[in-house]
């Protein structure tokens, strides 16, 4: 069989020109509907977002049904930590005014774990004048309390020292 | 939670929260490595095609399908590292015209489109010949590759020759392109003191040369001995004293780029230098400079001033090639991890130790590495490295 000695090229520059035609209507075809509408992006995604469901409710719609530790918590030094960095998302435990669920309570080393998310010295970006940093177990030998101890053993947890203090001021120390 | 305990007692000073932990990974470390090596194996390609460097010709074509075999898995570790690859395409289908990173999706798909190009092209005469001689289901691969035109005759391979400088003659600045590219990606950051540089695209670009032509030449003796067949120590000792002239002025570059932000006491000069001298000093002075650069470059200065026996020839450039290797590795891991140990607090420094078994750990590097030789030793099957003739030469 002769073919002529430029058939390949020819036939080269179709196959090319070919995918420049699928390639232009595949952008027509799976180009999202609105993208571009404001910008260089999803119009529909701005809806989208807001609509998600929201998981996280801030303290006010916590303190409505836990009155006794909101009192705590609110007069004492962790007044600014939000209810759900610690306990978890209003999401998991209750929908539509219902409880769905339990947000795990944090006990013995958990505790200790979690406190030393913010109080751990080791993190040195921490600013030391706003919070309070300690290394573990040292700060535990300094007090002359067992090693083992966790952190709510001396401190209650909604009001860091507010039972600390108290005795204090009954031993007259402060 | 090991891992993490580590980075976090490896802290010092003053280190932003959101600077502790490395984003860009091992996988971006990579992605440079071997886009570069693609670089650098087309350009020793170029120089037989378009330069007309007649010694290089035993390598001119393998050189190309090393770089179609690395090209094909450039994306891998950006992939993995990025996750959902199956969004890759969005960058065809809403392209940004203004993003420096979305350039990547045209960069790569052009260049890639243009070395398939010249490798059908070059190896068209080859294919057809093949295609004579074979049945069933290689027949009818080899009928589309040569668009179905058995014709050989000396005007349609004049065409050809034409076609193929045109395409080696534009892969050049493409592929200066691609792999300048990444530079500039990282020189292209300015809050970032190490790499904040518009040298940054030439060093890149001088290191993806050193990393390709080693790495040409390591696969060209290792595939040869494996086979048994003759090694051209011509071709080797030409690329040998190509790898000498770009690794000189790579080295140089590297170098200079230091030098100069020392002498000058730039800005943040004291973050780099306590970065060198300090996380870096490993990787950076003993890995980066004096074992793979300082070592090979009296190497490469004993066999390209010399004349050596063949023998050694083989073993020296295969130490060479392999010291260079880890060279350019060593150095895109340096740019890449170093400049993300420095907190933008500019007083303190976060560390980096990869783990075996993650989604961007060191196994998922190996075998992203190990993809493309497979895929090399698939393209082998279709494209023969060496013509029958060349093997008796």
């Amino acid at each position: 069989m002769h073919t002529p000695h430029n058939a390949h090229v020819k036939r080269l520059l179709a196959a090319l020109i070919i995918l420049f035609v699928i390639g232009f209507f595949a952008k027509q075809a799976f180009q999202p509907k609105s993208f571009g509408k404001y910008g260089h992006y999803r119009a529909d995604a701005i809806m989208e977002e807001a609509n998600r469901p929201m998981r996280l409710m801030t303290n006010p719609s916590c303190v409505k049904c836990h009155p006794y530790e909101a009192g705590h918590q609110m007069t004492g030094l962790h007044k600014t930590i939000s209810c759900e960095f610690c306990h978890g998302a209003y999401a998991d435990h209750i929908k539509d005014g219902k409880k769905i669920g339990t947000l795990p309570v944090k006990r013995n080393a958990e505790i200790t774990t979690l406190c030393l998310r913010c109080h751990n010295r080791a993190i040195e970006a921490r600013p030391k004048q706003v919070i309070k940093t300690v290394v573990m177990p040292d700060h535990l030998r300094a007090q002359k309390v067992d090693e083992k101890h966790s952190c709510n053993q001396c401190h209650y947890v909604h009001a860091p020292l507010k039972y600390i203090n108290h005795s204090k001021k009954i031993m007259g120390l402060i | 939670m090991s891992a993490a305990h580590d980075t976090v007692a490896s802290l010092a000073n003053y280190v932003f929260p959101n600077d502790l932990h490395v984003h860009w990974s091992l996988m971006i470390v990579l992605y440079p490595y071997i886009t570069g090596i693609v670089a650098g194996a087309f350009i020793v390609s170029s120089l037989y095609h378009v330069f007309g460097v007649k010694q290089l010709k035993p390598i001119a074509r393998f050189s190309l399908l090393f770089a179609l075999a690395f090209l094909a898995c450039a994306t891998f570790p950006l992939l993995n590292h990025l996750g959902h690859p199956e969004r890759n395409m969005n960058m065809m289908l809403t392209p940004s015209p203004t993003s420096a990173m979305a350039g990547f999706g045209y960069i790569y798909s052009l260049y890639g489109m243009l070395l398939i190009l010249e490798i059908l092209f070059i190896y068209r005469p080859t294919m057809v010949a093949l295609k004579a001689k074979s049945s069933g289901f290689m027949r009818g691969l080899y009928t589309i590759l040569t668009f179905g035109s058995d014709n050989v005759g000396p005007k349609s391979l004049a065409l050809d020759h034409k076609i193929i400088s045109f395409l080696a003659a534009i892969g050049i600045p493409m592929a200066c392109v691609l792999h300048g590219y990444v530079g500039f990606i990282f020189g292209g950051i300015k809050a970032n003191p190490l790499w904040s540089t518009p040298l940054m695209p030439v060093i890149f670009l001088l290191s993806a040369c050193v990393s390709g032509i080693s790495g040409i030449i390591l696969a060209y003796i290792i595939i040869k001995t494996f086979k048994k067949e003759p090694i051209d120590f011509e071709c080797v000792q030409t690329c040998l004293n190509y790898l000498a002239g770009f690794f000189i002025i790579d080295f140089v570059f590297e170098m200079l780029e230091i030098f100069s932000h020392g002498y000058l006491r730039t800005e943040h000069w004291h973050m780099v230098d306590g970065l060198l001298w300090g996380n870096l000093y490993n990787t950076f002075w003993v890995g980066q400079v004096y074992m793979f650069s300082v070592i090979p470059m009296f190497l490469l200065g004993w066999v390209c001033l010399t004349r050596v026996h063949d023998q050694v020839l083989k073993v020296v450039a295969s130490v060479i090639s392999v010291l260079l290797l880890l060279q350019v590795i060593f150095m895109r891991w340096n740019v890449v991890i170093g400049g993300q140990l420095m907190s933008k607090s500019g007083r303190g420094y976060t560390d980096f130790i990869p783990q075996w078994f993650e989604k961007e750990g060191i196994l998922v590097a190996l075998i992203i590495m190990i993809c493309p030789l497979i895929i090399l030793y698939i393209l082998s099957k279709i494209f023969p490295f060496w013509l029958e003739g060349e093997k008796t030469a």
